[in-house]
Formats: structure tokens, C-alpha cells, sequence
């Protein structure tokens, strides 16, 4: 007897069908979920690249088995100071393995394996700072020939690259947007349109605009979060696959990403798609259903004005 | 209780087809009249005014106490609710049974379904038509769907009661029943304002009547 109250005449089940908004706004979320993580994984990188660990300085000592000014080595005296200088986490020696490894195709086609190789070493700064500049002249009254080399040039370009990955993200969402507020518009005008004659006579019998509109409203707004649940639901796969490929350039440790996945560990799916992202699925099928929810408010209400 | 004061109307706004001019009534609770003219003087015009269902282009109209030109939305949704209409061409929905189409007005004003059941059995009992509850409007006479649409305008008890050629589709012996239910609900309060051009009723049932010619009044009262 319950369903007898919807018996209002709107029959909505006809006026605003249940394959084609669901299907359409299925099709939008899948791409607003792309877009967004797309977004998301460019912030993700980008907060690497310009103060995560991947902000690295290399230090080029020549000649380091040479005296220092002082006493010992100038590797011994160079590593000394930036072992105590602040902004600096950790300042780590490539191994002669490390460098040969580096430098294999060089050599190779040198031929020459007892060329004179500088020291090279490592240097991770903290987030945001460069502690360089101001310990070059003590490391160069050590180390005469020092070189102090920035990769800020590529975390630069990587950083305005990341902005404006995250742009287009932010633009293709709005777009997308956009184009289903139209869909919602234009699906629920022609639902009004449809039962025009039912809807002009509960309003003569004394219907609010409100109820006439939240009928419709909650009608499409279902539709919506059911096509919203759909696009995340069929993002989902698509995210984690991409996510997993990511996994070693994202992944905060080397063990985290050299470690084989273990695929039947649920935890383990929840680590590789970074939380973000799955917040981000969670909230696009509400999302979705709010939006198709306030545009067909604000459209029947717009429309109701015709009638008096 | 209405009062109309200088009131025109042109379907399609100002520049449209003039339908009323300068019309000014007054009456009061519980007072039947006729509407009368010839096809096309404007009854049904005036009748939508009265119902709401257009606005005026000029002049004063005042429902049941509430100023219509200068009413809220909300307001005029409410004053609805207390209008009953039975429209020239019925309006039943004709996807919605029978039972639905009477129970509709109750159902918008959110009533509950046992008492909904209660109130539209009793109307339909009196129109004649309590085993039709089922069927579809397109399903039924002439006659029988203007019973229903009379039965819709009357279940909420409206204190305004608008009739556009109620009887045309009628025998007399229901004719009769239905003018004597008009005068029943007027002895109750009901205002009722019933538009007709069968001169033949009006003889047989005197009462106060407006008359129209041209979208001008031409009689008000005898
Ligand atoms: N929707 C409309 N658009 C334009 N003109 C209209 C419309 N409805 C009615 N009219 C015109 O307004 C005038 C009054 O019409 P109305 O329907 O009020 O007459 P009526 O007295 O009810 O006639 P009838 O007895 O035939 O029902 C007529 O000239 C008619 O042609
Ligand atoms: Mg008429």
C-alpha cells in the first residue's frame, strides 16, 4: 500500500527511464575518476620530485685520496662536513661498484679500467631546503675542483610538468561536469515535457513546487549515484592495474618497491592504490548523486515557473 | 468567497486574444450561481481565473480571503488545495485507475491510504460508480468519466467549488442528483460558481446567475 502514495500521476518510471542517465553518468564518472587520478598521481609525483626523497644533490670530489688542507683524505674531510651540515638527511658515498656501474658504457668504450674516477656522493636534503650554496667555499678550500650538481633543473621542469598534469585534470573534471549537468538538464526536461499534463494538474490541485521538484529530484538523483557507483566500479580495475606499473616510482622505500606483490592479500591492493585515490572513487558516486540531485531541483523549479 | 474587482483577461498575454474585460464580482460564502453565455462569452476563461490556473492580466481578484495577485507561490499552492475544479474536458490522468484519479487531491495533501480508501469508496458510491475503481478513465463513458471528475473536485470538501458544464455529459436523473449535491454543499459553505449554456437546467433549477457576452458581463444576480 505504501508504493499507492507515489500513485501522483508523475509515473517517473517513464518520464525519466532507468537505463539511459545511469548509463550516461556511468560514462562520465569512469572519466572524471581518470581525470581525478590522473590529478592525484601527478601530485603524488610532483611532491616527490620538488621535496620528497627524489630531491637529489651530487657531489663530485676530484682527485679524493689526495691530502686535505687540514688532516686525512678531502673525501674523508668533504664527507665530515656535509655529514654535519643541517638540511642535509643523508650524504651516501657511491661504492666503486656503484660508479663503475654507472659509468660501464664509458669505460667500456674507453677500454681504460684504471682511469682516475672522482668520488660521487650522494646528497638527500630535506623538503624545500638547499643547503649548498653556503658550504661551497669551505668545501672547495678542501677540495679544489668540487662540483656541486643540482638536478633542480629536471625537478623544475618535472614540478611545472606536474602542475599542469594536475590543470588538465582539474579542467577534464570541470568539462565533464559540465557536459552532465547538460545530460541531467536536458534528460529531465524532457521528462517534464512528457508529463506536462500530469504535472500541470497536481499543481492546479495544489502541489507544491517542492514536491513536484523532489520527486524528480530524488527520482534523478538515484539514477545518478546508481551510474556514479557504475564509472567508480569501473575505474576501480583500471586504477589498480596503473596504480601497480606506478608502484616502484611512488613507493617511499626500495624494499616497498622491489618486494613482489602478493596478490591475494587485500592489504597489499589497498597499499598500491594510494588512499587518495580510493577516497576519491568512495566520493564520486555521492558526488554524482548530489549533482544530478541540485541540477534537476534547480531545472524543475526553473520550469514550474511557467505555470502560475 | 471570491470578489473580482475590474478584472481582464487575454489568453497569450496583453496583445493576445482579449477573453474578459473589466469584470467585477462579489460572492459570498455558501452562494451558488450560474455562469451563463454563449460558447465562447468566456465562462471557462473566468473559471480559470477563479481556479487559479491563470493569472489575471489586470485588475483585483481576492480567493477565500487571500489577495491572488499579490500572493506568495506557496501561498497560492495552499489556496489550491482548497479550490475544487471540474473542468470542461475532465483531466482525469488517464494512466492512473479510476480509484487513483479520485484519490489524487487526498493523496497530495498526504492523507493516510486507510482513510484515503474510506473517503473514495463513500464518493464513488454516490456517483454510481464503486465497481469501476479499477478501470482506466478511457475505459469509461462519456457520463461516467465526468462522474469521476466531479467525484476528485468534491472529495477534499473544497470551501470553492468550480463547475464547467458539470451536466453536459449527464442523464437527467443524474443531473438532478448532482444539482442536489451542489445545493447540499452550499448549505454546508461550499461557494459554487457552475458554467453551463443548457438553458433548459437553469429553468428547471433557478438560482442567481452571472452572465457573460463577449468577455463583458452583461447580468450579474436576477
Ligand atoms: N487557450 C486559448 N488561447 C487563445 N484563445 C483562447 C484560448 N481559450 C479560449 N480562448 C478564446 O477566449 C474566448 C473565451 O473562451 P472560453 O473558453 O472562456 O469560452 P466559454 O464561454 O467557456 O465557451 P464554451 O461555452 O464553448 O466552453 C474565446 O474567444 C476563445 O476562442
Ligand atoms: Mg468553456
Amino acid at each position: 500500500m505504501a508504493r499507492r502514495r507515489y500513485h501522483d500521476g508523475l509515473a517517473l518510471h517513464q518520464a525519466l527511464p532507468g537505463q539511459f542517465l545511469p548509463f550516461l553518468v556511468a560514462a562520465m564518472s569512469f572519466l572524471a575518476a581518470l581525470a581525478l587520478a590522473g590529478g592525484i598521481a601527478a601530485h603524488g609525483l610532483s611532491q616527490r620530485w620538488t621535496h620528497g626523497a627524489g630531491a637529489v644533490t651530487t657531489v663530485q670530489v676530484p682527485g679524493p685520496d689526495d691530502p686535505a688542507a687540514g688532516t686525512g683524505t678531502r673525501i674523508a674531510a668533504v664527507q665530515d662536513i656535509l655529514a654535519h651540515a643541517p638540511g642535509i638527511i643523508t650524504a651516501h658515498r657511491l661504492s666503486d661498484a656503484e660508479l663503475r656501474s654507472l659509468l660501464a658504457p664509458w669505460i667500456e668504450q674507453t677500454g681504460d679500467a684504471s682511469l682516475p674516477l672522482p668520488a660521487v656522493i650522494e646528497v638527500h636534503t630535506t623538503a624545500g631546503q638547499d643547503p649548498m650554496p653556503p658550504l661551497l667555499p669551505r668545501l672547495e678550500a678542501i677540495a679544489p675542483g668540487v662540483m656541486v650538481e643540482h638536478d633542480s633543473v629536471w625537478s623544475d621542469r618535472l614540478a611545472a610538468l606536474a602542475a599542469s598534469l594536475q590543470a588538465c585534470a582539474l579542467l577534464s573534471v570541470m568539462i565533464v561536469m559540465t557536459v552532465a549537468v547538460c545530460v541531467v538538464m536536458a534528460a529531465t526536461r524532457a521528462g517534464l515535457q512528457t508529463r506536462r499534463q500530469a504535472i500541470a494538474l497536481i499543481h492546479s490541485l495544489g502541489a507544491m513546487d517542492s514536491y513536484i521538484s523532489g520527486r524528480f529530484a530524488s527520482r534523478v538523483g538515484l539514477l545518478a549515484l546508481v551510474g556514479g557507483l557504475g564509472g567508480s566500479l569501473a575505474a576501480l580495475p583500471m586504477l589498480l592495474a596503473m596504480s601497480h606499473l606506478a608502484a616502484p616510482f611512488a613507493a617511499v622505500t626500495d624494499a616497498q618497491a622491489t618486494a613482489p606483490m602478493d596478490w591475494r592479500d587485500p592489504a597489499a591492493w589497498a597499499d598500491i592504490v594510494p588512499h587518495a585515490l580510493l577516497w576519491m572513487l568512495l566520493a564520486l558516486p555521492p558526488a554524482a548523486g548530489m549533482t544530478g540531485w541540485v541540477t534537476t531541483q534547480l531545472t524543475v523549479r526553473a520550469w514550474l515557473r511557467r505555470l502560475p | 468567497m471570491f470578489r473580482l474587482h475590474d478584472v481582464s483577461y487575454a489568453h497569450g498575454g496583453n496583445a493576445g486574444v482579449a477573453a474578459l474585460s473589466h469584470i467585477s464580482l462579489d460572492v459570498p460564502q455558501g452562494e451558488f450561481r450560474w455562469l451563463l453565455g454563449p460558447s465562447g462569452a468566456g465562462k471557462s476563461s473566468l473559471l480559470s481565473i477563479l481556479s487559479l490556473e491563470v493569472q489575471a492580466s489586470a485588475g483585483m481578484v481576492e480567493i477565500l480571503g487571500v489577495p491572488v495577485m499579490q500572493a506568495r507561490r506557496s501561498s497560492l499552492a495552499r489556496l489550491r488545495r482548497r479550490i475544487g475544479t471540474v473542468w470542461q474536458d475532465f483531466r482525469l490522468l488517464p494512466d492512473l485507475s479510476v480509484f487513483d484519479n479520485v484519490a489524487l487531491p487526498l493523496r497530495l495533501q498526504h492523507r493516510a491510504e486507510d482513510e484515503i480508501a474510506h473517503e473514495v469508496h463513500a464518493i464513488m458510491k454516490w456517483v454510481g460508480l464503486e465497481n469501476r475503481l479499477d478501470a482506466r478513465p478511457l475505459q469509461l463513458s462519456g457520463g461516467e468519466q465526468q462522474r469521476v471528475a466531479i467525484a476528485r473536485a468534491v472529495i477534499y470538501r473544497p470551501a470553492l467549488l468550480l463547475a464547467d458544464e458539470p451536466t453536459n455529459a449527464l442523464d437527467e436523473r443524474q443531473a438532478g442528483r448532482l444539482m442536489a449535491m451542489f445545493h447540499r454543499l452550499a448549505e454546508l459553505g461550499t461557494t459554487i460558481v457552475v458554467a453551463t449554456h443548457n438553458d433548459a437546467i437553469v429553468e428547471k433549477y433557478p438560482a442567481p446567475a452571472i452572465e457573460l457576452a463577449h468577455g463583458h458581463m452583461v447580468r450579474d444576480y436576477r
